[in-house]
């Protein structure tokens, strides 16, 4: 049954909509994650669901109770804001039991929920600290206890980490997963921050202008994105976007590319049949870095891997990988080749191209092809 | 050298600096300065000497005589009565003003709603309205009310007036506090004034200190409305000491008039010494930020 359902939700400031029909629907304990550029609308949505924005049309329901109308406070809604808003004039422990003490819970319940809080997310030692004497770190996490005090139905995630320095986004990023899986809550959580997206998310939907592109787990989304915006806003380094041509030989459907020395190479597509109304046209072929790589012996003759010799523009070790920049038909290519593949800029090599899990994208709609 | 050079030239700027602002100080406590030593000679040493010669001896009959039994017009009673008249004016005026300022501020900047900018625009105007043009028209309002001539009266019209200053002044320090804040609170499930009591108010200090001494300053002072809507038994102590002054019977008591001036002047002082520092930060607050 799903614990939240967003139908149709449009959402409008008088001057253009910021949310035009979202429809979104997620189960008990799934960990949904709204993702998008600044301005997608993915912050005005969590601020419908939580009821501190009307929507324009549509519904939002959880469970089955159609919460459209209800106040923030009916919702049973517990959230964590990405400035974390603790009550600076009030202790952590206060700024814990704050909600509880509104709800009329007895001073020793509130003690005893403060208590199993703090232990849980280790700030028993804070608990009698004011918020501007905490780190960022600490705030963080008190936002958290605050939100899990009132053990509400849904949990929401406004950019959370956003305001944490790199080292200490990742080990907050591994908590709120540790902790998703231990208390198995519903929890919607909004970021810019696409590999957040990925690593936490039970279900992603990404957003641009007000609209969700797609919807699904990470894997579809990363493996089997809905269109072009899609493929290059998840994933890091970006999808290659690479202008070619549609061709048959030999009644196979491929794409064309022009190797070091100037040759066409053909190169096989898995779904052929479905590019082979664009033969002769120009289709943008998106590969991931990793299907770019140095020859590997175990891979070579499957039936979607081709070598191609290539120019090497620059290389970037980052130590497990290196990144090596190639151009193909006139558009530089990342490529994730292994540290020990030892070349240099200037030099031309052969690269070995997976086309196993290529995609394609019309050039002017950006919309998939071979879907 | 070249260093030790500029430490110099900015050491001779610091000492100019201190120079200059000590000689303002001088000129604008100079006036006080000559007050309370008239107030401390008898009337034959103010005459005989100059405004700076200091008293023969430390005579407080003036300011005995200016509290208790000096005339202000056909009672004499001193301006004591007034004193006190005036603090029964002031405070629930200031308190009153106050409160509304921060609750509409409030209201202005976490509960927006269709026109609040309007609305908050046409209360400012509120703020340069001269006390004049409103004068008659209160008059009338007033004594429809059955408040003229009341403490009553003038406290409302002190209130209705100092509104949209108290107003201005929240509303500018509440929009600088985030506005995550009024959400978190009213997802953990509180109320308007439960946010206002709990959130806002215990955040309020600095701007709550300058809206005081703002509105007691502003009341404290005024001598129109004191003069205009109070009765005979409720005048403020500004139109007993413009009474005081202007009532003589013989010669003109100097030291009297300045020990009153003085007596009247003193909470305003007070207010300054003791809350002066928390007035500037309140007045600054926000400003960097938002």
């Amino acid at each position: 049954m799903a614990a939240l359902t967003i139908e149709n939700v449009t959402k409008n400031y008088g001057e253009g909509d910021i949310l035009k029909g979202i429809d979104i629907a997620i189960d008990k304990g799934e960990f949904l994650i709204l993702v998008g550029p600044s301005g997608c609308g993915k912050s005005t949505l969590m601020n419908t669901i939580a009821g501190l924005e009307d929507v324009t049309g549509g519904r939002i329901l959880m469970g089955q109770e159609d919460v459209t109308e209800l106040p923030p406070k009916d919702r049973d809604i517990a959230m964590v804001f990405q400035s974390y808003a603790l009550y600076p004039n009030m202790s952590v422990s206060e700024n814990i039991a704050f909600g509880l003490e509104i709800r009329k819970v007895p001073k020793a319940e509130r003690e005893a929920e403060v208590q199993r809080v703090a232990k849980m997310l280790q700030i028993e030692h804070l608990l009698q600290r004011r918020p501007g004497q905490l780190s960022g770190g600490q705030r963080q996490r008190v936002a958290m206890g605050r939100a899990l005090a009132r053990r509400p139905r849904l949990y929401l995630f406004d950019e959370p980490l956003s305001n944490l320095d790199a080292k200490l986004r990742v080990e907050m990023r591994t908590e709120i997963k540790k902790l998703h899986h231990r208390l198995g809550t519903t929890i919607v959580y909004v970021t810019h921050d696409q590999i957040e997206a990925m690593t936490l998310a039970d279900r992603i939907a990404v957003m641009k202008d007000g609209i969700v592109q797609q919807f699904g787990t990470p894997q579809e989304i990363y493996d089997n994105p809905a269109n072009q915006f899609v493929a290059g806003f998840m994933g890091s380094p970006a999808m290659n976007f690479i202008p070619c041509k549609v061709v048959s030989a030999d009644g196979e459907t491929g794409v064309e590319i022009t190797d070091a020395a100037g040759n066409p190479v053909f190169l096989p597509v898995p779904n052929g049949d479905k590019l082979s109304a664009a033969v002769g046209q120009m289709v943008t072929l998106g590969l991931r870095p990793e299907m770019v790589t140095d020859p590997q012996i175990h891979k070579s003759g499957e039936a979607w891997v081709r070598e191609v010799s290539l120019p090497v523009l620059i290389t970037e070790p980052t130590g497990a990988d290196t990144m090596l920049v190639t151009r193909i038909n006139e558009t530089e290519v990342d490529c994730r080749v292994a540290p020990r593949f030892d070349v240099s800029a200037g030099e031309t090599v052969s690269l070995m191209i997976d086309m196993s899990m290529a995609v394609f994208f019309d050039p002017q709609t950006e919309e998939r092809l071979d879907r | 050298m070249v260093k030790a050079q500029a430490d110099m030239t900015q050491r001779m700027l610091r000492y100019g600096i201190y120079l200059f602002l000590g000689l303002m100080a001088l000129i604008y406590l100079m006036p006080f300065w000559v007050m309370l030593l008239t107030s401390l000679k008898d009337v034959e040493e103010i005459r005989s000497g100059t405004l700076l010669s200091l008293p023969g001896s430390l005579d407080l009959s003036a300011w005995d005589k200016a509290w208790n039994s000096a005339c202000t017009g056909t009672t004499c009673e001193g301006i004591g009565p007034y004193f006190m008249n005036s603090f029964k004016i002031v405070i629930p005026a200031v308190a009153i003003s106050t409160l509304l300022g921060a609750l509409n501020g409030y209201v202005l900047s976490m509960w927006r709603f269709r026109g609040s900018e309007v609305l908050f625009g046409l209360l400012l105007v509120g703020c340069f309205i001269p006390f004049q043009v409103i004068l008659l028209p209160m008059v009338r309002t007033l004594s429809v009310f059955g408040m003229a001539n009341s403490t009553s009266g003038l406290i409302s019209v002190h209130v209705i007036y100092g509104v949209a200053f108290t107003t201005l002044f929240f509303r500018n320090f509440y929009i600088g506090i985030p506005k995550e804040l009024i959400s978190a609170a009213k997802l953990d499930g509180a109320g308007f004034f439960f946010i206002f009591r709990r959130i806002l108010l215990p955040l309020s200090t600095p701007i709550i200190v300058v809206s005081v001494i703002w509105q007691f300053t502003q009341i404290w002072n005024d001598f129109l409305f004191g003069v205009v809507f109070s009765g005979v038994d409720t005048q403020p102590v500004t139109v007993a000491l413009n009474n005081l002054v202007n009532t003589s019977f013989g010669g003109k008591q100097y030291n009297v008039d300045m020990a009153a001036a003085l007596i009247a002047a003193m909470p305003t002082l007070l207010v300054y010494i003791v809350a002066g520092k928390y007035f500037v930060r309140g007045l600054t607050a926000g400003a960097v930020k938002g």
